[in-house]
């Protein structure tokens, strides 16, 4: 005979599953089974009416939604009656899983099919797929290609925007006067939209008849003042009037960075005789790298993003010298209703966009071990 | 004049005692053509005493809701909202129709909400309501090049035998009438404006005696005066740069080098219908018989060589100029000698608080050309006459358009039909056209220039406007917009490689093929045969 007694579970899965008899398990599956039945079969009768093999259906898809939320609860209840406390556990994560499945990985999946189609809303007949048709187009695309290139120079603006942010910051972190005012100066165009920049700047101050940015252009010798007809300065007005904007940002990250750097280095630093330039360079530049990093990545994200200015004052011009991809997709989707194509232009920049930004993580991650 | 929120309280009740006063004899005298009651209307607020307010609006409204009162009994609509989609361009469009429809509001008992969208926005809005079926206005207002895609889907409401009499639709002018505003013989739309591109000069150039003797010295043919055909244009527009005139610099055509959602390509075709719209042809854009485009073929590509010739005659921020900027900012702020644009040109000039030309301005059809490109021949021609005009008809207009999904319920059906009908009536038509408004004169009777002269217009000044309007739509070879779905999808993507044209990263030729073959594909994405078939259509062919 055996005297082994029976197994007891004493861990804290064990004893959590505690106390769920059979028939609870079973009602539990009972209820996924059913409200997945509900859902597939909504889903199925919307799919054949709206595909016209069927004649009967819903007039809108808002019943499929409803049917997904009745999923929904109904598995986040399932997982309280077939687990026990197992299952009130996992309520803590369930919700937001279901609504990252709504909403961001259903519309990222219905738009790569949507970027598969030849989708205009004009077309009578609606959408078509055609594979990789988009694609093929895209690449054989100039202005997206333009587009693309100019992207480029934006970038490496942000290079530019960050030195004078940099300069910013270390100047608000000294002891000069009225500082408290000129730290929330510098941050009062960070508060202003773009779009009003583009028209306040871009549409009033530089308009080359009556604007003030013009007339002072003139009283300095520029006898046609015109900042948005030449490529060159037509690109070099939107990177200033982006730099205006953005600069603050970059300027508030480096500040934090500065304020947390410990005072007793800098005190050694002065009592070991180093300059201002290299206490900067040998102690201060290395310390905030971290900051630095994170401020020009998330403006580099930001600035592959760039339309609002681009759209509202230059429309691209001259001759999509100005062109951002996203205005570009902006124009494409907005004024010639191409969805199809529109999609799949954002989608591949989306791709472009993550490949760029891990490549320049992993590029970041190396350079902070250098100086570590 | 007293603006803002609290200014308009004042306006109001300053207004209330006036309009009341007018109100019954209006009723009394609603009937349209009543002399005395358009003189009185007309003289709201006064050519010349500033822009109209929100009250000035509210006044005409209630004053024209004579028709409407001869159709629906006082609390008809009550409980009934309606939702009306339309512009807020230079805050004109809705911001009228709110002031026009709040009498109209308080008679019926309907309410309505209001969707107001930026010219840019207006397309893809409708677009997505219609493709995702998600109509949720019950009126529009709505270009006639869209028709293709609203009455072409069935989205529309055909209009009722009642509204027709109330809006008395014989009074249109003859290019308004069908087939422009209806669809499969069925008539949806009620105008309320009557588009066209006209040409607007400023006569203090072509009287200035020292541009004039500049004219003769370097030689060039004939006198100086306002020119009669592009080719005269284009000459003018070089003569002027570099010259001087009230102290400012000179310059002559404006040429707006920016698109503006697809509506500058309709400034290229003012240069290029007198080139390639042949008498007796009426395709112009697509070939009728295959869909393909006709805008690289050579009369096309010379008029955007035209284009590109004159550029560096013009002003120095020309290249970032859209057509807004040519006529508001540039024209009628005193740059620039000749512009075809709509007619609000001429209607601002003079009424408007943002125009500094006033009266120095003169108007005409737009200008021919003395040499004709016949496709069907593929050779250049001398046209019959000398010159070959071909005003373009840009636009057709705006009109207000009753969706299908108000007919659900026939007392909203009634209601939205009323309220379309109140702002396409004859009497407030008169009103609309001769002040700020966006819209031009569309009906026979906006002709009658004793009634502009009583609201304040300068005799000589008004028969010029209103002759160049004349003339064009009467015009026998008016190049006619085909009203095919997706119209400005064609026109935006031309707009992308007219800025590459003009920037000189593309030549003239090679820009138009460009177009062409983009055309091409989205006559295919939205299906060839079926647009062909709308194009045909949509040209009474």
């Amino acid at each position: 005979m055996s005297d082994v007694g029976p197994v007891v579970d004493d861990s804290p899965i064990g004893s959590a599953m505690r106390g769920v008899s059979p028939a609870r398990k079973r009602a539990g599956r009972w209820l996924i089974a059913a409200a997945s039945v509900i859902l597939l079969a909504t889903v199925l009768i919307q799919l054949l009416f709206v595909t016209g093999v069927t004649e009967t259906g819903f007039e809108n898809w808002r019943p499929v939604v409803y049917a997904w939320l009745l999923w929904s609860v109904s598995i986040g209840a399932a997982q309280v009656i077939i687990r026990g406390e197992r299952g009130q556990r996992a309520l803590f994560i369930l919700p937001a899983v279901l609504f990252t499945v709504a909403m961001v990985i259903f519309p990222t999946l219905s738009g790569f099919y949507i970027a598969l189609t030849d989708w205009n809303l004009s077309q009578l007949e609606g959408r078509h797929f055609n594979g990789l048709d988009n694609l093929k187009s895209l690449f054989h695309d100039a202005y997206f290609w333009n587009a693309l290139g100019n992207m480029v120079y934006y970038v490496l603006a942000v290079l530019v925007q960050y030195a004078i942010a940099f300069s910013l910051a270390l100047m608000l972190n000294t002891d000069i006067r009225a500082r408290k005012f000129f730290r929330v100066a510098f941050l009062l165009p960070f508060m202003l939209s773009p779009v009003a920049v583009s028209w306040m700047v871009g549409k009033s101050m530089m308009e080359f008849r009556f604007g003030p940015l013009a007339g002072l252009a003139r009283h300095l010798g520029w006898d046609s003042p015109s900042f948005f007809t030449t490529p060159m300065i037509a690109r070099g007005s939107v990177m200033a009037m982006d730099a205006w904007v953005s600069i603050p940002f970059v300027m508030v990250l480096l500040l934090a960075g500065l304020q947390a750097l410990p005072g007793e280095v800098m005190e050694a630093a002065k009592v070991d005789g180093a300059s201002p330039w290299q206490s900067f360079w040998k102690i201060v530049f290395p310390l905030t790298l971290p900051v630095s990093v994170t401020a020009l990545i998330l403006r580099i994200i930001f600035e592959l993003k760039l339309a609002d200015i681009v759209i509202t004052v230059t429309d691209g011009g001259p001759g999509g010298a100005t062109d951002t991809v996203s205005s570009f997709i902006f124009r494409e989707y907005r004024e010639r209703s191409n969805v199809g194509y529109g999609t799949m232009l954002a989608q591949f920049y989306f791709i472009l966009i993550i490949v760029f930004v891990t490549l320049l993580l992993a590029g970041a991650s190396r350079l902070m071990k250098r100086y570590s | 004049m007293l603006k803002g929120a609290a200014g308009f309280g004042a306006a109001a009740l300053a207004a209330a005692a006036p309009v009341a006063a007018l109100t019954v004899p209006a009723t009394a005298r609603a009937a349209s053509g009543n002399a005395a009651f358009r003189a009185e209307l007309v003289k709201i607020p006064g050519v010349g005493k500033g822009s109209p307010t929100d009250a000035d609006w509210q006044k005409v409204g209630e004053l024209c809701l004579g028709p409407t009162k001869a159709n629906v009994k006082p609390g008809e609509f009550k409980g009934v909202e309606l939702t009306f989609m339309g512009l807020n361009n230079q805050n004109l469009h809705n911001f009228l129709f709110r002031g026009f429809l709040k009498p109209w509001e308080a008679y019926t008992g309907a309410t309505i909400k209001w969707i107001d969208l930026a010219q840019a926005d207006y397309n893809p809005r409708l677009q997505q309501a219609i493709a995702t079926k998600t109509v949720d206005f019950d009126i529009i207002e709505m270009g006639a090049p869209f028709e293709g895609d609203v009455c072409g889907k069935g989205l529309a409401s055909p209009m009722p035998e009642w509204v027709k009499q109330q809006i008395e639709v014989d009074d249109l002018v003859n290019y308004l009438k069908p087939p422009v505003g209806t669809w499969e013989g069925k008539s949806y739309r009620i105008n309320i404006d009557g588009d066209c591109h006209s040409w607007n000069y400023r006569t203090d150039y072509f009287k200035d005696a020292a541009l004039a003797a500049a004219w003769k010295a370097e030689g060039h043919k004939g006198e100086w005066a306002p020119p009669k055909t592009w080719q005269q244009v284009n000459e003018i527009t070089k003569f002027l740069k570099g010259k001087k005139i009230n102290g400012q610099d000179a310059f002559g055509y404006l040429d707006p080098a920016k698109g503006w959602g697809g509506f500058g390509f309709y400034f290229l075709e003012d240069r290029a219908t007198p080139y390639v719209k042949v008498p007796g042809d009426k395709a112009w854009l697509f070939d009728p018989d295959t869909m393909k485009p006709l805008v690289n073929n050579p009369g096309w590509v010379r008029a955007i060589q035209d284009a590109i010739d004159c550029l560096p005659s013009e002003p120095a921020d020309q290249l970032n100029a859209d057509p807004g900027t040519t006529g508001f900012q540039q024209f009628l702020a005193g740059t620039g000698a000749m512009l075809s644009w709509w007619g609000d040109i001429g209607q601002m000039a003079n009424t408007s608080d943002s125009s500094v030309i006033g009266t120095t301005i003169g108007f005409d059809i737009n200008p021919g050309s003395d040499t004709l490109y016949n496709r069907k021949t593929g050779k250049w021609e001398t046209p019959a006459g000398g010159v070959n005009y071909a005003p373009n008809m840009a636009y057709l207009g705006w009109g207000v358009y009753v969706m299908a999904r108000a007919d659900s319920d026939p007392k909203k059906s009634k209601a939205a039909w009323s309220a379309a009908a109140h702002l396409g009536g004859k009497d407030i038509s008169l009103w609309t056209v001769m002040y700020p408004s966006g819209f031009q004169a569309h009906r026979n009777s906006h002709f009658q220039i004793d009634e502009w002269v009583n609201a304040g217009y300068d005799k000589a000044y008004i028969s010029g406007y209103l002759g160049s309007l004349d003339k064009s739509y009467n015009h026998p070879n008016s190049a006619i917009e085909p009203r095919i779905p997706g119209i400005f999808q064609y026109y935006s993507v031309a707009e992308d490689e007219l800025a590459k044209i003009y920037a000189g990263k593309a030549t003239a030729q090679q820009g138009a093929d460009a177009i062409a073959a983009a055309w091409d594909k989205i006559t295919d994405t939205i299906g060839r045969d079926s647009q062909l078939k709308l194009y045909r259509a949509s040209l009474g062919m």
